[in-house]
């Protein structure tokens, strides 16, 4: 008889497809957004510098700024309730490390489940492992926004820079249906 | 008994390889009776949870430690070390987080004390940091095993590490209780010395010293302060950085009377740089979060910053050969827990 080689993985997990993007998108105009920065370099000024275009440019009435304490883990439910029940949309970032990219991901995905129209900024270094959580989390194909590796080092201006090019794209994650 | 098949054996591993299952090394095929054996080594169920990852909805299970410590050729004498290393990990903040997906690919730093080091002939002498023995090598390859296979952590995916650090899941060594003129770091921690115990954190790189120049302990000292004063390494306010000293300095320093505990204040007092040296490599100023970088404007450059404030920061342990006074600066990634995990469970 010949014995079977054991595999050490626990199994290999089939990602499901879930739906993950809330059918009701984001209204901009009058709405508040939350900005959730994760505590790496530059990441609280890319979100207020998107904050205050949103505002000029898209008639979004209040900004609500939050700070993940881990940066490295999903977000606290209690938080995570807080800003579902108080803002209609969140952006968070910025993912420029192995862990922050992942669980920036995770978040993203989980305020869509929520019900809150979600737009996850991750430096494109990071994509790779970004994909790989939004598969972890059910969630194969799950749009983020990317922007040019490094941020930590840049100075405000090139954050201000980054914003402005960022924009669009994190408008369009927050407002389409697909 | 028939001669071992050579042929089977490579089909075996070359089927592990295939299946993404190793860490660039051979790996042993495991088998279910060689689990078994295994198994039999511990009290805890196979079913039992040993680690969860909630970051990424992962865990780990003893039977999936077995396979995983059998794959990195390890004895099933060795397994209760293996859980005590893996148990002392998932202790270590920086572990349970993202240590592991960090692009600063860092390496635990698994030491073992007390009497299963000579039961099992884990190497606290000569060539400690390895390799050569099978105890030191293979327990901390399971570990990485482990995290490879059953957290799914794995290179250029989840593991993101820029270029991670020599000696990533070798770094094993057992305590030089024998020529260390001070207690072990299981005993500092309130264990006694017939208990056999693991302590493991995540490290970012050692530096050896080498100071085979001088009799004055104070400038012994002083030459592991310079190493442990990098700037390169600093990220943070603070840092915690230990030493694992040679038996030879360790001596030295204990002749003339200083205790562990002394050696440590040394560190906390000497180990830092001034305003000046820091704004030289961008790092004088400070983020609300703690983090350094390039301050805007020069302050105060002849103020020594310190890198250390509290004991918990400087594990000091003793291991290697007596042969020469030359020891090894280890730089924790998180912090040293100093929390020891008895081996075959708690006494």
């Amino acid at each position: 008889m010949v014995n079977a080689i054991l595999d050490p993985t626990g199994g290999v997990r089939v990602a499901a497809a879930k739906a993950v993007l809330t059918p009701r998108r984001a209204q901009l105009k009058g709405a508040t957004v939350a900005l959730l920065e994760n505590t790496k370099q530059n990441a609280a000024l890319f979100l207020d510098e998107l904050g205050k275009l949103l505002k000029q440019r898209y008639g979004v009435s209040a900004t609500v700024a939050r700070t993940k304490k881990s940066f490295a883990q999903p977000i606290p439910a209690d938080q995570l309730e807080e800003l579902a029940a108080t803002c209609d949309a969140v952006i968070t970032g910025v993912g420029d490390c192995g862990s922050c990219s992942a669980s920036a991901v995770a978040d993203g995905v989980a305020f869509e489940r929520r019900g809150i129209p979600a737009a996850v900024i991750c430096s494109d270094a990071f994509v790779v492992t970004a994909n790989a959580m939004a598969e972890l989390r059910d969630a194969k194909g799950y749009h983020f926004a990317t922007t040019a590796h490094p941020v930590a080092v840049l100075t405000p201006d090139q954050v201000r820079k980054r914003a402005e090019e960022v924009l669009q794209e994190v408008v369009a994650i927050l407002t389409a249906r697909s | 008994m028939s001669e071992p098949d050579p042929d089977n054996a490579r089909e075996a591993i070359e089927y592990c390889y295939e299946k993404g299952w190793t860490d660039g090394l051979p790996v042993v095929p495991a088998s279910r009776p060689l689990v078994e054996e295994f198994l039999a080594r511990t009290a805890l169920a196979p079913e039992t949870v040993i680690g969860r990852l909630e970051q990424l909805g992962k865990q780990v299970t003893v039977e999936q430690a077995a396979i995983n410590a059998v794959m990195a050729g390890c004895r099933p004498e060795y397994f209760p070390v293996v859980l005590a290393a893996w148990a002392a990990l998932m202790g270590d903040r920086a572990a349970r987080g993202g240590g592991w997906q960090s692009t600063s690919g860092p390496a635990p730093l698994i030491v073992v004390n007390g009497p299963v080091r000579g039961e099992l002939g884990f190497n606290s002498t000569g060539g400690v940091f390895g390799p050569g023995f099978r105890p030191n090598a293979t327990v901390a390859r399971a570990i990485g095993l482990i995290v490879r296979n059953a957290f799914g952590i794995e290179p250029h995916v989840l593991e993101q590490a820029t270029q991670g650090l020599p000696g990533r899941w070798s770094i094993c060594i057992g305590e030089n209780e024998e020529e260390s003129p001070w207690e072990s770091v299981a005993v500092e921690a309130g264990l006694d010395e017939h208990t056999s115990a693991v302590s493991a954190t995540l490290l970012r790189t050692c530096e050896y010293v080498d100071n085979r120049h001088t009799q004055d302990p104070e400038q012994v000292l002083a030459d592991l302060a310079d190493t442990m004063a990098r700037t390169g390494a600093l990220i943070f306010r603070e840092e915690s950085v230990g030493v694992v000293l040679c038996p030879e300095h360790a001596q030295m320093l204990a002749k003339a009377g200083f205790s562990k505990s002394d050696v440590k204040s040394w560190f906390i007092e000497h180990v830092g740089r001034t305003r000046t040296e820091l704004r030289k490599v961008g790092k004088d100023g400070l983020s609300e979060h703690g983090v350094r970088h390039a301050a805007e404007t020069a302050e105060g450059g002849e103020v020594f910053e310190r890198f250390m404030s509290t004991p918990a920061q400087v594990p000091v342990i003793v291991a290697g050969a007596r042969n020469a006074a030359m020891s090894m600066v280890v730089r924790v990634f998180g912090l040293w827990t100093g929390t020891p995990v008895p081996v075959g469970g708690n006494p």
